[in-house]
């Protein structure tokens, strides 16, 4: 039974960080209408990030997430534009082109890690939360308890950011209708590139804290590419609360396959579970717009 | 995009697909073995970006896990050419074809029906999978991998596969380009609202574009295992295949005939000289991911669009008129 809420618990405290990681993916998807196939890459880059800076600095890796925020925020502000470029471009097929253009962003990355910093796993380090918490009997390892909670703040930050802000507003006009969003005189280039970097900077700073939890190597990018995707798929595109549930699904269903079944079997049941729910709801879940 | 066909006429693109071969199969007695591989290893990526091509350059939905197929086709030649089985060589192929084809169905039936997004990630994860599977599983080796018998002759190889590789071109440019099956996935590509107001099962359709995509490279997989007699997940369910298949496709021309025999050409002999000159390096990762969005930004239809420039132009201008009536809703 403590083996089992155990698991539940770590489960949901790692289900956080998917929730920040897929909330900016299902906006970007929603304002730039192309599914952006680099964001485990944007996870491993920022994990690798941490590592190398708090290697050669000695900072903390925990001190630097607001930087890695800025730098990623600032990566992303730019290649927005590329990604727009393709999605509206005149040739045929764009929606296809621009799904190449993330596959071959994402390739690129991979590339470059795999160049800098070969096959070997590595994982960040950090001073702060170690050890364990205990609470009513469940431990749980406190660098993941810190997790959930920058999550939590994270993702608040950003809700709050869309829902009480003018420029939260045009963001989601933009996601429901870019021509109309376009007539009310909203520039949505601009803030395609703004969700865009808001989304790699967001996702680079969680990438840094499950580095912090998992090994990372290059390789495992597409994982957190198909994480993020199966949180979409089970959550409806642009449905925060939905992406809050299958986020934290996600993480216990996960913790719950590695206690009972083994870590090998995790990718094969995400993807069963994602069969069966392209499935079921083939409607359902291509919903539009953030609500 | 829905060019009818290169030049438009069936016994010229037929015409030269048999000179080409007949041309390629006189090159065992003017070259080394060397060369004979290198021809081999064309023929094999000429096969399966042309596959790649049907599935997306036809269908319209871009697929990241074909390597699961050639992967798929890999494993079962190799299994069934076990010394506890001991099939024969020619044997296992159609079993490899039936499988990939099932499985390609089984995936299809759910991921086609909705937008292409799904589609892409639904096919990226089944490859994942798929790896996931040969690693765990007992009867695939684990991450140790297989053997198949040695056959230590170049010429039948390439052979074989510039064979494999002349069919399917066969096949697909027949069914596509000149068939009502061909309408029909031109149709759902261009307009699927109006193909399935036309009476067309457009579900139907795609599955059966992505069964055709997903037997060519399960067959040209097991040869491939046969030829290169060891496989493991590393090889045959490498990420950089599916990676190498989009950048060939895309390079040479996406949803035309001659694009991803072009591409692969092209491709594989870039590669090639770069592990001569570098040996195995993961730059070659960079340079594909590279490759891919510059072509995307600059030449998205590819080098066969360089020499037809004047012909896309007037295509270009057909889909401005054409995206701006979508556009109004």
């Amino acid at each position: 039974m403590t083996e089992l809420a155990q698991a539940l618990v770590g489960g949901l405290l790692i289900g956080g960080l998917y929730v920040a990681i897929s909330i900016g993916f299902s906006l970007s998807f929603g304002v730039l209408d192309v599914v952006d196939l680099a964001v485990g890459m944007w996870v491993v880059l920022g994990a690798f990030a941490a590592i190398v800076v708090s290697d050669k600095l000695g900072i903390d890796a925990f001190l630097l997430l607001p930087v890695i925020f800025v730098v990623f925020g600032a990566v992303g502000w730019l290649i927005a534009p590329l990604i727009y470029r393709v999605r509206t471009s005149k040739y045929a097929l764009p929606a296809l082109m621009g799904l190449a253009f993330t596959f071959g962003l994402a390739t690129l990355i991979r590339g470059g890690l795999l160049t800098a910093f070969g096959y070997n796993p590595r994982t960040v380090h950090t001073d702060f939360f170690t050890g364990n918490v205990e609470l009513l009997g469940i431990t749980a390892p406190a660098i993941r308890v810190a997790g959930f909670a920058f999550a939590v703040v994270a993702t608040g930050l950003f809700l709050a950011f869309l829902f009480y802000t003018r420029t939260g507003l045009a963001i989601r006009a933009t996601a429901q209708s870019k021509e109309n969003a376009g007539l009310m005189g909203i520039d949505v280039k601009r803030i395609s590139s703004l969700v865009y970097a808001i989304y790699t900077g967001l996702t680079a700073m969680a990438g840094a804290l499950l580095g912090a939890i998992y090994a990372m190597t290059p390789e495992v990018g597409l994982r957190y590419t198909l994480f993020a995707f199966f949180v979409v798929v089970l959550a409806g595109l642009g449905s925060a609360v939905g992406v809050m549930a299958a986020g934290l699904f996600l993480g216990v269903l996960q913790s719950l396959v590695t206690t009972y079944v083994g870590a090998n079997y995790t990718l094969l049941v995400v993807f069963g579970v994602l069969f069966i729910a392209l499935l079921l709801f083939p409607q359902g879940i291509s919903r539009r717009g953030l609500a | 995009m829905s060019r009818p066909a290169s030049g438009g006429n069936p016994y010229l693109n037929l015409g030269v697909l048999v000179l080409v071969v007949a041309a390629l199969s006189l090159l065992p007695m003017m070259t080394t073995p060397y060369y004979i591989r290198i021809a081999t290893g064309i023929a094999m990526w000429a096969g399966i970006a042309l596959s790649w091509n049907v599935i997306c350059g036809y269908a319209g939905y871009i697929s990241f896990g074909h390597v699961a197929f050639f992967g798929i086709g890999a494993y079962t030649t190799a299994i069934l050419m076990q010394p506890q089985h001991d099939w024969n060589f020619w044997a296992t192929l159609p079993v490899a074809a039936v499988i990939a084809g099932a499985v390609a169905a089984l995936v299809g039936w759910p991921a086609l029906r909705l937008k292409g997004a799904y589609f892409a990630i639904a096919t990226w994860a089944l490859a994942e999978a798929v790896r996931e599977l040969t690693t765990i599983l007992k009867f695939t080796g684990g991450s140790g991998g297989l053997t198949t018998p040695i056959r230590n002759d170049d010429n039948f190889f390439f052979y074989t596969m510039l064979a494999a590789a002349a069919i399917a071109f066969a096949v697909c440019y027949v069914l596509l380009e000149r068939s009502r099956f061909g309408f029909r996935v031109k149709a759902v590509r261009d307009n699927e609202i109006a193909a399935r107001a036309q009476g067309i099962n457009t579900t139907l359709i795609k599955i059966e574009a992505f069964v055709l995509s997903a037997i060519i490279p399960a067959v040209l997989g097991g040869i491939n295992a046969y030829w290169i007699t060891f496989i493991n997940p590393q090889s045959v369910l490498n990420t950089i295949i599916t990676d190498q298949l989009v950048v060939m496709v895309l390079v040479g021309g996406l949803g035309h005939a001659w694009g991803p025999a072009l591409g692969a050409t092209a491709l594989f002999l870039l590669q090639e000289q770069l592990r001569v000159s570098y040996g195995e390096t993961t730059a070659y990762i960079i340079i594909v991911g590279a490759l891919v969005m510059a072509v995307v930004l600059f030449l998205p239809d590819g080098l066969v669009s360089l020499a037809r420039r004047a012909r896309r132009m007037r295509l270009v201008r057909q889909l401005i008129g054409r995206t701006r009536q979508e556009a109004t809703p």
